[in-house]
């Protein structure tokens, strides 16, 4: 295994339609505990990463590993894996119990009574007579939800789960989500649209462009690149760092290249900062105030203003 | 694979399309056998023996019943998109192919029992088992069928295989259905004109190996009631067609996209 903790490596990882490359050398690393986001735009190469994860398609190029296997001894390791790909596919004719009884058997889960604990856990329960084909969108996404969690899977791969369901749903899937990462330890990969709510839960995250990951970050390392500042463009900052300290008796700020200092204190009054440095003779070139959550993050580093 | 043959069996028994089909078969079994009675009562009489022994003109509706078992079990697998619960869960594609292949000839074998036990069953009810002049005696007529249940059995699960290679390679079940007919009912015939047009040593070859077509084995069978080396011919030559359409449609199933 790439590092004792990685669920899941990919190691430029390809998967070519003639000469659509629709992954191009993705590198991601999902460490046990992790709740990953996977954030990028439609055609991205989000699903296709997720369904080579899962067996449905093979790659053309790379190599990947799944809780520290892989080739071909990758496959008895989805065995640990619980996985909701795309829109969740299920026999129309059958009920839920009946569809999710069938893959029990099917996966040699033992206790009938598994399919009633896990469709009370999605909400499901009172739907005895109802065929899967007059579910609305919401119950097939509690459904596919069932059925990943049915083998109580050490890593949950989600493709836009949340699609479909109310706000109640949004909110109850999201502490599920939680319960089972905290409870279970189970290592969760989750890709939305719905940006805000991936970063109500994510605990890491992976961007992806043009079937690349751009860049791998941790919540905790977003948050703090994300919160809003004072950008202050001086022509020494070393010497206007030792006035903040001194003068406004704060070491809330960091120094980045280029004479430029990121202060995260006195935004409610910003002209102390500037006072202080105009009055110790550190000429202030700019200033502005900035901040920036998970979307304009994103935005930002694929360079442009098309959404996710 | 047995819990996935289990499983593939809680769904059949759950399916409308699985019962539904064998009561227009069943229905259609007593119409038939109906049409002896009142034959019976109108003019001369068709005995038992008589009666049953005209199953053996009916082999190609084995062939066909091949392809509606095969869809009550792989039906909307694509369509659906069920196949990806199932991979993505870490079962083997072999395991889905065989395991779908088995269950669809357990059916094939459970339709071919309910229905010969049906349609024995009506004929006795309904027909004089006595024999009469220029009918088979019941015995007769059973030592016929028999046999031409025996030579059919191999040659329907090979049809039996060449369907489920068809319904898992080509993504619609329509598409999948005409590939099989093609394959079943059609190319034998398309290969026997190619052999006489060619003729020569190439011809000759084609009109040597249309001979062991399914249907065209079974078919032949009416004329060798008895013969065990022909039974044995068939059996091989329905093991060597579930190995090929197996072989292919396994090839093909493992380099498909699933989606």
């Amino acid at each position: 295994m790439a590092e004792n903790t990685a669920v899941l490596a990919t190691y430029g990882l390809q998967k070519a339609y003639g000469a659509c490359m629709a992954l191009d050398g993705a590198n991601m690393m999902v460490r046990r505990g992790d709740i990953y986001g996977l954030v990028g735009r439609n055609g991205a190469g989000k699903t296709t990463l997720m369904r080579m994860v899962t067996g449905q398609s093979q790659p053309t190029g790379g190599e990947m590993e799944l809780f520290g296997a892989s080739g071909k001894n990758m496959r008895p390791q989805r065995r640990r894996t619980g996985a909701m790909i795309e829109i969740p596919s299920f026999s129309p004719f059958l009920t839920a119990r009946e569809n999710l009884e069938y893959y029990r058997l099917q996966r040699g889960i033992p206790g009938k009574q598994t399919v009633d604990e896990v469709l009370e856990l999605v909400d499901l329960a009172g739907t005895e007579k109802k065929k899967f084909k007059a579910f609305s969108l919401g119950m097939k996404q509690r459904l596919g939800l069932a059925l990943a969690l049915m083998n109580h899977p050490d890593f949950l791969i989600l493709d836009e789960p949340i699609n479909g369901l109310d706000p109640e749903g949004v909110a109850e899937f999201r502490h599920l989500l939680r319960q089972l990462n905290q409870e279970r330890q189970t290592t969760i990969l989750i890709s939305s649209h719905i940006l805000s709510e991936l970063s109500a839960i994510a605990t890491r995250y992976g961007f992806m462009e043009q079937g690349r990951i751009l860049e791998e970050i941790s919540a905790q390392a977003l948050h703090d690149k994300c919160r809003t500042c004072l950008r202050l463009e001086v022509d020494d900052a070393s010497r206007a760092a030792a006035i903040l300290q001194t003068e406004l008796g704060t070491d809330k700020f960091e120094v980045l290249p280029g004479n430029v200092i990121q202060l995260y204190d006195c935004l409610d009054d910003p002209k102390r900062a500037s006072y202080a440095l105009a009055q110790n003779g550190v000429a202030l070139l700019a200033m502005e105030q900035k901040g920036a959550n998970l979307e304009a993050y994103f935005l930002n580093l694929i360079g442009g203003g098309r959404h996710a | 694979m047995l819990n996935y043959i289990r499983a593939e069996i809680y769904k059949l028994l759950r399916r409308p399309y699985t019962y539904i089909a064998l009561g227009v078969m069943l229905a259609l079994e007593g119409l038939y056998a109906s049409m002896f009675a009142f034959h019976n009562a109108h003019s001369m009489a068709t005995p038992f023996g008589g009666a049953i022994v005209t199953i053996i003109e009916m082999g190609a509706i084995g062939f066909c019943t091949c392809l509606l078992t095969g869809d009550i079990v792989f039906a909307g697998q694509y369509k659906n998109s069920t196949l990806k619960n199932e991979v993505s869960f870490g079962l083997s594609r072999t395991q889905v192919y065989l395991g779908k292949f088995i269950t669809q000839t357990l059916l094939s074998i459970a339709y071919l029992l309910v229905m010969m036990g049906f349609f024995l069953g009506l004929c006795a009810v309904c027909l004089p088992m006595e024999p009469s002049a220029g009918f088979y005696s019941a015995h007769e007529g059973l030592v016929i069928v028999g046999y031409f249940l025996a030579v059919g059995l191999p040659l329907w699960i090979a049809a039996q295989a060449a369907a489920c290679m068809c319904l898992f390679l080509v993504h619609g079940e329509m598409a999948g259905s005409f590939l099989y007919v093609g394959l079943v009912f059609v190319l034998d015939t398309v290969l026997e004109v190619a052999g006489m047009l060619i003729g020569g040593g190439a011809g000759a070859l084609l009109l040597k190996v249309i001979q062991y077509f399914p249907m065209r084995m079974l078919n032949a069978a009416k004329t060798v009631v008895g013969d065990m080396g022909y039974l044995g011919k068939a059996w091989l030559v329905g093991a060597f067609w579930v190995a090929v359409c197996t072989a292919a449609g396994l090839y093909g199933f493992h380099r498909k996209e699933i989606k």
